[in-house]
């Protein structure tokens, strides 16, 4: 099956032709996915701002890392969940949307920064814990901070579209 | 009124206000900084209040986080604030008359004069001072309040 083919029929399934046809479960659905933002979303921009020395400054980064990653992790499941939910609703759509793909795009970026932040630079972060972040490091949360709000830019742009 | 009213229309009527709403990318633009500012102002004040309720960043006090975060609400405040007034003067009529809207700015202004007004000092006080249970109350009905406001908003869309 096609890619194409797989989301038309996706848009078939019971679950996705019952959001669709409910007058409050998109709705619900669609806020859900916004309000979960600042829980997980937001809380990686804390962490960004924190390696990029605009907040938190001369506070040990690992703690707030830890802190808001615990956080962040309850909002990417319900981003996720409902991000899936809202995708099968018009997949096909979606599937043809220049923003929708430049979001899986980003997404995917950002996925490859964590990775690399997670093995090149968390392992020493013990030697910069309370000072500035290492000129590494800081690129990764400039790219983070960026691409992030470039994802909430293609995710509202796109709805526009449908 | 009728001269608010008026004056509002022909806000609305400014080229500015017609460039952003007939261009195909104007609105989704401005709603892009609302989104952005509605991300970091909550997730400021999700910071501020989990603190309170003593949920996490315990190795930080209650007005250490307030004196780091104040600055960024303030940014946040200004990206939703400036963006939704495009947003109601684009189409003052619609959300005069819209219900969710009035509710949205009713919550909104006690929320702001909650948090930086009648409980700014509450805010930067030590919460071990009192029991716990105040704390997680207060914490709670913020964070409700808050959140009350963003769902408000969504709400404008759908009805």
């Amino acid at each position: 099956m096609s890619l194409l083919g797989f989301c038309q029929w996706l848009e078939q399934t019971r679950l996705a032709t019952a959001i669709s046809e409910s007058v409050w479960l998109f709705p619900i659905i669609e806020g859900s996915h916004i309000l979960a933002l600042p829980l997980s979303v937001g809380m990686i921009l804390m962490f960004d701002l924190r390696l990029l020395g605009l907040a938190f400054q001369g506070t040990s980064a690992s703690r707030l890392m830890r802190d808001v990653l615990r956080w962040s992790k309850f909002g990417f499941v319900v981003v996720l969940i409902t991000g899936g939910l809202l995708f099968m609703t018009q997949a096909s759509k979606a599937y043809d949307n220049v923003f929708f793909r430049t979001k899986m795009v980003f997404l995917l970026v950002l996925g490859i920064n964590a990775v690399v932040y997670q093995i090149v630079f968390y392992p020493k972060m013990e030697q910069w814990d309370a000072g500035g972040a290492p000129l590494g490091a800081r690129i990764c949360g400039a790219l983070s901070l960026v691409v992030w709000i470039g994802v909430i830019v293609c995710g509202r742009t796109m709805a526009y579209q449908f | 009124m009728t001269a608010i009213r008026s004056w509002l229309e022909w806000c609305s009527n400014t080229s500015a206000i017609v460039f952003i709403r007939d261009s195909s990318y104007g609105m989704p633009a401005v709603q892009s900084v609302h989104l952005v500012g509605l991300t970091m102002l909550l997730a400021a004040i999700l910071v501020l209040n989990l603190r309170l309720a003593g949920v996490g960043m315990m190795d930080w006090s209650l007005a250490a986080v307030e004196r780091q975060l104040r600055v960024w609400m303030w940014v946040a405040i200004t990206l939703v604030l400036a963006s939704g007034a495009v947003m109601f003067i684009g189409n003052p009529t619609k959300y005069l008359a819209s219900g969710p809207f009035q509710f949205k700015m009713a919550s909104l202004a006690l929320a702001m004069l909650c948090q930086f007004g009648l409980f700014r000092r509450f805010f930067r006080s030590e919460p071990a001072i009192r029991p716990r249970a105040i704390n997680i109350v207060v914490a709670a009905l913020f964070l409700t309040l808050w959140f009350s406001v963003g769902w408000a908003g969504r709400v404008i869309a759908f009805v």
